[in-house]
């Protein structure tokens, strides 16, 4: 794309919106592939992967136009390739980084050439490529939960969720599995957790743009094997067509997701699962 | 779980305001994302008593309470949740909704979208020949021809194009750059990202009509300038930091005829491109940062096995070899190939690069333009210029309507600059040396200039500010 940002809209923002504040610019050192990133409610701060330096990048949380951010992990001992994920355990301070194959972990609040705490990695984890792999951590529960497809690439495959212990380290093998062709699962996107239900919400795009089987759909951190979910929100055969993103405005009990194709952000009003 | 100690550092009236908070937020949940742990608000402890260990609530079942307002907060580091199986913390298994209750969710409507109606304007070309300027909108997926002549009246809403390339049959959706041969009016555009093709049409084309031929280049290309003399296509590629050529009537998975790429070439997250085949010139606007790679052995299947041509894909990266440079303007020989280092280089503070994006070159004065997108500015150089220069002259400033300006082409017929405004829903044209604070000649406009332009492009990932109750989006 021609102009990559980050672009925050007041809560009720709809139609041509315009943002509150744009983190863009050569300060930033962000640019293309912004595949994930994470808000930091603990210390106000945005964290997002940096793909082409191979860094994570954190901002102060109230940024806005072109400033740098207050600090990065960075160097060849963090050992990143091509980072387009993260996720924060702001219990537990750390960070999360999924790797080729693998899933890093660092300090949260590090900075600079660290090298990783521990890394999660071998053929027993059933961990794909990077691409399609995304992470979160449910603290509540102790879990590290990792979406992506069986294999084949970002696309390619089924998808599958599986479940770990949140402090695996090595060649372990997930402590439960969601997949299989009841789940719908394929070319999975983001995904966001609700902990305090245990839920877990999952963008799955179709195998083509513009697929009328896109759909987040939803599970219980519970469940288990070939299980479909049990809720679907915009689909399939509705609005969505790339859908890419998920995040949780729990207050108001909204799904909020990102699609490229409708080129928008859609809320969803889904108060069953809060 | 064992039991746990609370310690605290000062009297028992502070541990039990934060014990009440405590147990509110543990009846009212804590917010999760797939990237933090999100309290509802926080608790300002700082220089106060920390929580380092705690006694653990009971466990809880059923139903949660109503969720505490975000202003009503806490904070995350106040609290060390006990670790717990799933199927035992509070939220546990529970019963699946009813089919109709799931039917009934599915074909819900979204409560509000965030999307612009109107057509961003991201690369743009003239086509001296028929008096046409042609863009590509990487909003709407589209590519639009006007009137090179039109200016949209301060009183009206747009101008109309004269033909809109537009559909599902068009394969068109990021395009960020586009090339218009001024030999016959063919348009080429760029698609960036999703659907990975090159796609050419007629310059008559219109409608949603596919294109008469395309390429697959490697993904994420971003510029294209065309050497007329040689017939030869110039791409840049983000992801690999490289330049490919190919033959101007390639098509299809063609392999490029020459490839720049490597840690000498000082290629950087390239974006726009340009060449002046009259002085042997290959011009290259670079964000700065990258990484080193390694070609794969012959027996790794990829996307460029055997093809000596395709860059190294960025699967091959080099873990940990990432780098921040400054922008630049790198400049080869037109013929440039391997890892050749450029000529000269045009890169420091004096030269007001942020955010380079689109070049365009006049190869009889040999001036050099910049689309410079967070600068909100054209900057131009001298093309034998280097290092540390300031620019011959800048154009910058609110009468010159000039935001995100994303693309950018010189008219060396009609002596004109034009420039896409990614941020204004305009395209803006100046005589050719304007300079400073400079009103445009004419505006051609998808929409009022006051309405805003919330610039989404390809959208990924997106998250929730939960202190200022805002959805962040990520282009």
């Amino acid at each position: 794309m021609a102009h990559p940002q980050i672009a925050a809209f007041a809560r009720l923002a709809e139609g041509n919106a315009k943002p509150t504040r744009e983190i863009a610019g050569q300060k930033t050192l962000i640019t293309r592939t912004i595949h994930d990133m994470a808000y930091n409610p603990d210390r106000d701060e945005i964290v997002v992967p940096q793909f082409y330096a191979q860094a994570i990048l954190t901002f102060q949380g109230g940024v806005n136009g072109n400033v740098a951010p207050v600090r990065m992990i960075f160097g060849p001992d963090v050992g990143l390739q091509n980072p387009m994920r993260v996720a924060l355990d702001t219990v537990n301070n750390e960070l999360y980084v999924p790797q080729e194959r693998s899933i890093y972990v660092f300090p949260l609040y590090a900075s600079g050439n660290v090298a990783p705490l521990r890394i999660l990695k071998g053929p027993n984890t059933r961990l794909t490529n990077s691409s399609a792999m995304v992470v979160a951590v449910d603290p509540m529960h102790d879990l590290l939960v990792v979406t992506g497809g069986t294999g084949g690439g970002a696309q390619g495959g089924s998808g599958q969720i599986l479940f770990f212990n949140r402090t695996d380290q090595g060649n372990v093998k997930p402590r439960s599995v969601i997949s299989g062709p009841n789940t719908k699962l394929s070319g999975q996107a983001l995904f966001v957790l609700y902990p305090p239900r245990g839920m877990i919400l999952v963008a799955s795009r179709g195998q083509n743009r513009n697929h009328p089987g896109n759909f987040v759909g939803v599970w219980s951190i519970h469940d288990k094997g070939d299980v479909p979910p049990r809720y679907t929100i915009g689909g399939p055969n509705g609005m969505l067509r790339d859908v890419r993103g998920v995040t949780l405005d729990v207050r108001s009990k909204n799904v909020i997701i990102s699609d490229k194709y409708v080129n928008a952000v859609l809320t969803y009003h889904f108060p069953e699962i809060f | 779980m064992g039991t746990r100690r609370m310690r605290f550092s000062r009297g028992l009236r502070v541990f039990s305001l934060i014990a009440i908070l405590a147990l509110i937020g543990a009846m009212s949940g804590f917010i999760f994302s797939a990237r933090s742990l999100e309290l509802a608000g926080s608790l300002e402890l700082a220089g106060g008593p920390r929580l380092v260990s705690y006694e653990p609530l009971p466990e809880m079942d059923g139903e949660m309470c109503q969720w505490v307002p975000a202003s009503a907060a806490m904070s995350a580091a106040a609290f060390r949740l006990p670790a717990q199986g799933a199927g035992e913390a509070a939220g546990g298994p529970q019963a699946r909704p009813s089919d109709a209750e799931v039917d009934e969710v599915a074909k819900r409507s979204p409560v509000r979208v965030i999307r612009d109606p109107n057509s961003a304007y991201s690369g743009i070309a003239v086509d001296p020949v028929r008096n046409e300027v042609v863009m590509t909108d990487e909003n709407l997926f589209s590519i639009l021809v006007y009137d090179r002549r039109d200016n949209t009246p301060p009183s009206a809403r747009m101008t109309e194009p004269k033909r809109v390339i537009q559909g599902e049959s068009t394969d068109i959706e990021f395009q960020c750059s586009l090339y218009v041969d001024p030999a016959t009016g063919d348009i080429y555009a760029v698609n960036n990202d999703t659907l990975g093709k090159l796609v050419v049409f007629p310059g008559d084309a219109q409608g949603d009509v596919a294109p008469v031929r395309w390429i697959a280049p490697p993904h994420t290309t971003f510029g294209i300038a065309v050497d007329e003399e040689k017939q030869e296509m110039f791409l840049t590629i983000q992801d690999d930091h490289a330049v490919v050529v190919y033959d101007k009537a390639a098509a299809g998975d063609a392999d490029p005829t020459r490839l720049l790429q490597g840690g000498r070439t000082l290629l950087a997250d390239p974006h726009g491109i340009a060449v002046d085949s009259r002085n042997g010139l290959l011009f290259v606007s670079n964000w700065g940062s990258s990484n080193q790679r390694t070609r794969p052995p012959s027996d790794v299947q990829w996307r460029g096995a055997g093809r000596e041509t395709w860059p190294v894909h960025r699967n091959f990266s080099v873990p940990g070899s990432g780098q921040f440079s400054p922008p630049s303007i790198t400049i080869y020989p037109i013929d440039a190939k391997g890892d050749t280092p450029p000529l000269r280089v045009i890169q420091g503070l004096k030269t007001q690069l942020d955010w380079p994006t689109a070049l365009s070159v006049d190869p009889q004065r040999r001036e050099l333009y910049i689309a410079n997108d967070t600068g909100n500015s054209v900057l131009v150089f001298s093309t034998e210029q280097g290092g540390d220069a300031e620019p011959l002259r800048v154009l910058k400033g609110p009468k010159t309507l000039i935001n995100n300006p994303t693309g950018i082409f010189f008219d060396g017929k009609n002596n004109e600059l034009w420039v896409a405004n990614f941020g204004n829903h305009s395209a803006t044209v100046y005589r050719r040396d304007a300079a400073g604070d400079t009103p445009p000649l004419r505006v051609i406009r998808s929409a009022p200039l006051e309405d805003p332009a919330p610039m989404l492009g390809n959208p990924h990932t997106v998250t929730y500010d939960t202190k200022r109750e805002e959805i962040l989006v990520a282009n």
